[in-house]
């Protein structure tokens, strides 16, 4: 009854492999995430408040524009953060107690391609969450989008959409090693939230904590962005360009990082055989 | 066992037909303690040694916790060995996995392995892509495969409304979406109602009879007897026949059976079956209101009359019959031994 299934009609090609895994993987990870409401909660409802009660703290304390505008970036960058890390660890979790684990690690196709197809799709949605939280700004509380530079300021939004998405992917791998992977990386949301300055300046932390603040990317992105918008803006100190740099090293150093722990950890799982354990 | 002792040549000696070689094969699980330490350890393969030809259907039976899914995970790469060597199409498994996994489908039992809140077709294509296959490929055959497992007509809804058999043939459809050349089918028809399973045994007989060579773990003995060319029966990670059905069967011939159709049989009346002279093992089923009793005996017709007459006042026969050994009977003996 197979008959005329043929043989072969595979994708070669080392670059139309990957590509076809990540197109593959973004439209199901976006299908999933539709037809389950629980993931709107925590992924775009939940910053969202954040920002408005934010909004509705410091709206009557100040009446400076450039502080609204600061409050409604980086409102819009923990969102992005928020559903970064939350949907991208949870994508992978997803299958482990949805019980398409082993389905998933069997296919020909480093699970890093994978994971990755999943974190696009999230830091995409991170992205429509931003954009929504800065409209929501720019009309209902009318704060004025006071850019001074916009090409810089796209620039430093795409690099820290990257960044994101490469620390999700990063640690993704958590997920894949333990079950209880899910616990360790949705704790990081809030202390990341705070360790990136998306609300406050980074100066403002204790000395200790600024060590994990540095080594996170999306720090350095939230400053260039900053940098990009506000003129005079001393924040950690560095310019625009030193910002985007670290921000770049940073990002390679993740998913440098990525790769290599995905290998390890599906490697750990095959020894382990608690592949498809929750 | 002249067969078993011709599969446990080493690999380099056997001919290029082996789909599948496996040698030596062993698997031990450590369950660590709180401190890092191993506390236990646990060999689930104990150095097994088998050989599928291309083409054939392969079963491997054996109880709960035998080795039977611990060896399926080794052959499709998920789980490394501990020691030993296995082969799928001439590839090392703990080498060339991606390899390996491109000509290899998976069929697992049970609900595993399917995104329930997606419809079949987005299934198919999500994995058609992961493995590979060409999307204008894909597009043709998709639906030959709906249609080949008969959901065609339900193609479009999400799978969280199909019934357990449904799902199962989904998982068929899911496995040859890549046209793979080997099939490792685990317990695929388990929990389901006998149509299912009719269902699934004729598709697995389709498949076969396409040339692919399927390797298949099950419970039911019948499944094995009716589908399998070869079986090897594995208990505590060894194992411990290889055969043809029909083998294996002779090597219960020394006895027969004695089925009894019985009401109101109590526990009390099989386990002074059991002590009876001449009977080597009993197999009871009271559960339902249509009890069976299964008699293993080198006396055949002769047992009766001491059968009937330990029967508890108010129980009786309702039918009895002398039956060939099955390959049940063979398998029991082989694990308890």
């Amino acid at each position: 009854m197979i008959s005329g299934i043929g043989e072969g009609g595979r994708v070669s090609g080392y670059l139309s492999r990957r590509l076809q895994v990540l197109k593959a993987c973004i439209i199901l990870t976006g299908k999933l995430f539709f037809a389950d409401p629980q993931w709107i909660i925590p992924s775009i409802i939940a910053p969202f408040v954040f920002t408005l009660v934010a909004f509705f703290l410091f709206n009557n304390q100040t009446n400076t524009s450039t502080f609204l505008l600061y409050l409604v970036l980086g409102g819009g960058l923990m969102g992005m953060w928020g559903t970064t890390i939350y949907g991208s660890v949870n994508s992978i979790g997803f299958d482990r107690w949805n019980g398409t684990m082993e389905s998933t690690l069997a296919a020909p196709i480093p699970l890093s391609w994978i994971a990755m197809g999943r974190v696009l799709f999230n830091t995409f949605e991170g992205v429509i969450n931003a954009f929504l939280i800065l409209v929501i700004g720019f009309t209902w509380f009318q704060v004025a989008f006071g850019v001074i530079s916009p090409v810089l300021f796209f620039v430093a939004a795409v690099g820290t959409f990257v960044s994101l998405s490469a620390f999700g992917l990063m640690m993704s791998t958590v997920v894949v090693l333990t079950r209880k992977g899910g616990f360790i990386t949705n704790s990081m949301e809030i202390p990341v939230y705070i360790a990136t300055g998306t609300m406050f300046p980074v100066s403002l932390l204790p000395f200790v904590a600024l060590p994990f603040a540095y080594v996170l990317a999306p720090t350095w992105g939230i400053e260039a962005i900053r940098n990009a918008t506000f003129a005079g803006y001393s924040g950690l100190g560095l310019g625009y360009w030193e910002d985007m740099l670290i921000l770049v090293a940073e990002t390679v150093v993740y998913l440098a990082l990525a790769f290599v722990l995905f290998r390890r950890v599906e490697a750990y799982a095959k020894r382990n055989g608690n592949i498809e354990e929750y | 066992m002249q067969a078993m002792r011709e599969e446990m040549r080493p690999l380099q000696s056997r001919g290029e037909e082996d789909a599948v070689e496996v040698e030596d094969l062993m698997r031990e699980y450590r369950t660590r303690s709180f401190f890092g330490g191993v506390s236990r350890v646990t060999r689930a393969l104990d150095g097994i040694t088998f050989s599928a030809h291309a083409g054939e259907l392969f079963g491997l039976i054996g109880p709960n916790g035998a080795g039977k899914t611990t060896t399926i995970k080794i052959l499709t790469t998920l789980l490394t060995p501990t020691s030993g060597r296995a082969k799928v199409l001439g590839m090392d498994v703990t080498k060339e996995i991606y390899e390996i996994r491109r000509r290899i489908g998976i069929v697992y039992g049970g609900e595993r392995g399917l995104y329930n809140r997606v419809s079949a077709i987005d299934n198919l294509k999500y994995f058609a892509d992961l493995y590979g296959v060409d999307p204008s490929e894909a597009k043709a055959r998709i639906p030959k495969l709906l249609e080949l497992v008969g959901l065609q007509d339900r193609a479009a809804e999400k799978v969280e409304k199909y019934s357990r058999g449904m799902k199962q043939r989904l998982h068929i459809a899911k496995a040859l979406v890549h046209d793979p050349e080997v099939l490792f089918l685990d317990e695929p028809t388990i929990g389901l109602d006998p149509a299912g399973a009719r269902d699934i045994r004729k598709m697995v007989r389709e498949m076969r009879d396409q040339g692919k060579t399927i390797m298949l773990t099950t419970h039911y003995m019948f499944e094995a007897e009716e589908l399998c060319e070869r079986i090897a029966v594995i208990s505590k990670g060894k194992i411990v026949a290889l055969d043809t059905p029909s083998a294996l069967k002779n090597m219960v011939r020394d006895i027969s059976v004695i089925e009894l159709k019985t009401y109101g049989a109590t526990d009390q009346y099989v386990d002074s079956l059991k002590s009876l002279p001449n009977v080597v093992r009993v197999v009871a089923d009271l559960s339902s209101e249509d009890q069976v009793i299964r008699v293993q005996t080198p006396m055949g017709a002769d047992l009766l009359p001491q059968v009937a007459s330990l029967l508890p006042e108010g129980a009786k026969i309702i039918d009895r019959t002398i039956k060939e050994p099955t390959l049940e009977d063979a398998y029991l003996r082989l694990v308890e031994e």
